[in-house]
């Protein structure tokens, strides 16, 4: 399903470029439970966020189900993330000004109507999923930081992606609050989506079926 | 079906992100919608007098008839009217009303008017009614209607008739004397009155080129039947009548060069056409336009200025938002559309208060100023209209802004 080859990233500070990700190569097969691992630094979140089709490599391919996604229009990229990737951030990343509703209903603003169910039927559905089906009027501020994150992926399952990345989705939470955070990405996994996980916590990338640890801009170990 | 529906709720819910964004700093909006409040306000307050005084023209010209031509005597000193015996002219006369009637092909008719200076016996004091002899076509040239009886007849005139048209002060002041029938004295002549004139009252409207006479308190009589001491035939007054509206000027230049020739060239008339009023209204008008214009230019963009501002804060406090946006699908169209929205609300709420207001101050105005004043449909939808365009204009930038944000950058990854 995805395929990276020769990815370089590299940011620019006063003219000097410097580099982050020096040649990734990876291939994710479809259904398949990914996790990434390295130090602060490594260039984990760099490559999420090129994974993710918000961000573009410097060279190299990345080819999402066969399709050239580096070299797409902002409107095709834009497509992609709204109908097939679904994104859940370390620091939850929620509208404060919307509701948890609305926040879970907000990819369907940006999506194609392809399910015939009507839209608040499918952000309930989801909503139920997570567990919060009884603060769905709350705002971001009234919430927990684990029920910020759940919502957090409800609005990532929300579209039924056919990719979840997760920025260390548990990095926040205390230890409790993120095993249940993690049993939902299992569930999803259960259902056949792809997940792929950035983390600091070797307990949680136990949970993968595939690990692969990053060091300065590249794969240093991959475990199957 | 599917892709309208999704639009819709597309547009429904950025109008809601929208509108919610504003109410949340409803201090912050109410201060940056102020200029554009001010401005539309002017604006409208301002097209609402312009329309006022054009209408108010319109009913002038309506009174004195769109397809008229009004030629006056002068009334001359004596030296002048020794000079003007000398030249031959004899001042206007009758035989002027027949030249221009028969003369001039763009004529359709004439009427004379000759103000007296005696006054009826017999009338309460505050009263005093205007003797005016006048030919028979007079109350058709210039919409005078009867209301009851009849106007003076061409017979009338043809055979001296003593009889008379009074107008309803007049009546009124008569008391159980003022009815068909009845007679006023005139001179040492009783005049029968025929007719009674349809109250004329609220109608009157003076204008700035010529006073309209005010019919209530004058009494008709036909012309040729009193002959005042030291008479010649002058006339007060020939109205024209121009066959068609737009040959009136045409009309205006022949009765000019006939004028002119049975005068010996003595300016010792004046012609008036009410249409020119209009010419000069539309004259003003282009000035105070042009000043309309400046005003409400200067205070738009003074206005722009400010949603502008206020819209910048608004994209760099939301830029989390944007990458957030962004990263659940949105596209930089779908960015820029937002907060185009958000400052085409903005400038819109400014636009319907000012015309709010602006309706407030036109009624101060009309009501304490006593200014003609119209609030047409114009006056309305122009500011808001302007509003609008304001919003889009300057909400342009902003939202660009906000659609070349880097959404990764905007997430806080990368700074
Ligand atoms: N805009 C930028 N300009 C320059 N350097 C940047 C920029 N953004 C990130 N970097 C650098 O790129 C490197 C990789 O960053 P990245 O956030 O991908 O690491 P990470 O593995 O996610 O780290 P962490 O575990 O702390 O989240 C870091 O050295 C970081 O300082
Ligand atoms: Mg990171």
């Amino acid at each position: 399903m995805i395929k990276l080859s020769g990815i370089v990233k590299e940011y620019h500070i006063a003219g000097d470029a410097i580099p982050v990700l020096r040649g990734i190569d990876l291939s994710v097969g479809r259904g398949d439970f990914l996790s990434i691992m390295g130090p602060s630094g490594s260039g984990k979140s760099s490559l999420l966020y090129i994974l993710g089709c918000l961000d573009r490599p410097v060279r190299g391919t990345y080819l999402l189900d066969g399709v050239d996604v580096c070299h797409a229009s902002d409107e095709e990229r834009s497509r992609l993330r709204a109908n097939q990737i679904g994104f859940v951030f370390q620091t939850f990343n929620l509208i404060p000004s919307l509701s948890l509703f609305e926040n879970v209903e907000l990819p369907f603003l940006y999506a194609d109507g392809d399910d015939d169910r009507p839209v608040k039927e499918r952000v309930m559905a989801v909503i139920e999923q997570v567990g919060l089906g009884d603060r769905i009027k709350h705002r971001p501020s009234e919430l927990s930081g684990g029920e910020m994150q759940r919502t957090a992926i409800a609005r990532a399952a929300v579209m039924n992606p056919k990719l979840i990345l997760a920025d260390e989705p548990t990095g926040n939470l205390d230890s409790e609050t993120g095993r249940r955070i993690l049993e939902l990405f299992h569930e999803f996994h259960a259902k056949g989506t792809t997940i792929i996980m950035v983390t600091h916590d070797r307990a949680v990338a136990s949970h993968a079926d595939t690990r692969i640890t990053l060091k300065d801009g590249k794969i240093v170990s991959f475990s199957a | 079906m599917e892709k309208s529906s999704h639009s819709l709720r597309n547009a429904s819910q950025t109008l809601k992100v929208a509108f919610r964004s504003l109410t949340q700093h409803k201090l912050r909006t109410g201060l940056s919608i102020l200029g554009i409040v001010c401005g539309v306000m002017a604006v409208m307050a301002m097209i609402a007098i312009g329309e006022g005084a054009r209408q108010k023209v319109l009913r002038q010209i309506e009174q004195l008839g769109i397809r008229n031509i009004y030629i006056r005597a002068i009334s001359l000193t004596d030296e002048q009217r020794r000079k003007a015996g000398e030249s031959l002219s004899s001042g206007l006369n009758l035989k002027d009303a027949d030249r221009i009637r028969f003369g001039c092909r763009h004529v359709r008719d004439a009427a004379c008017l000759k103000v007296l200076t005696t006054s009826p016996l017999g009338m309460a004091k505050e009263i005093s009614p205007q003797i005016a002899a006048v030919s028979s076509t007079y109350a058709e040239l210039l919409n005078i209607f009867v209301d009851r009886g009849r106007f003076i007849a061409d017979q009338d005139v043809a055979r001296g008739n003593l009889v008379c048209v009074p107008g309803s002060r007049v009546v009124e002041s008569l008391g159980a004397e003022g009815r068909l029938g009845k007679h006023i004295r005139i001179e040492n002549l009783m005049f029968k009155i025929v007719g009674i004139l349809e109250r004329f009252g609220q109608k009157r409207e003076d204008t700035s080129v010529m006073a309209v006479r005010n019919y209530d308190e004058m009494i008709f009589i036909p012309l040729g039947t009193i002959r005042e001491k030291r008479d010649t035939d002058e006339l007060t007054e020939i109205v024209v009548q121009v066959r068609k509206t737009r040959e009136v000027y045409k009309a205006e230049e022949s009765l000019k060069r006939i004028m002119a020739v049975s005068h010996h060239h003595m300016a010792d008339y004046q012609m008036v056409v009410p249409q020119e009023l209009l010419r000069q209204v539309q004259k003003t008008r282009r000035m105070f336009n042009i000043v309309l214009g400046a005003i409400a230019g200067i205070s738009l963009i003074v206005g722009g200025i400010g949603i502008m501002n206020i819209m910048l804060a608004t994209v760099s406090e939301r830029t989390k938002e944007i990458g957030i946006r962004r990263a659940v699908g949105a596209t930089r169209r779908d960015i820029m559309v937002q907060f185009l929205a958000e400052s085409l609300m903005l400038t819109f709420a400014g636009g319907v208060f000012g015309v709010m207001l602006g309706a407030l101050t036109v009624w101060l105005i009309s009501g304490l100023g006593r200014w003609d004043t119209a609030i047409t449909l114009p006056a309305i939808l122009l500011p808001l209209l302007m509003s609008a365009l304001v919003g889009i204009c300057f909400g342009l930038y902003p939202a660009w802004q906000a659609a070349r944000t880097d959404p990764v950058i905007a997430l806080g990854h990368a700074r």
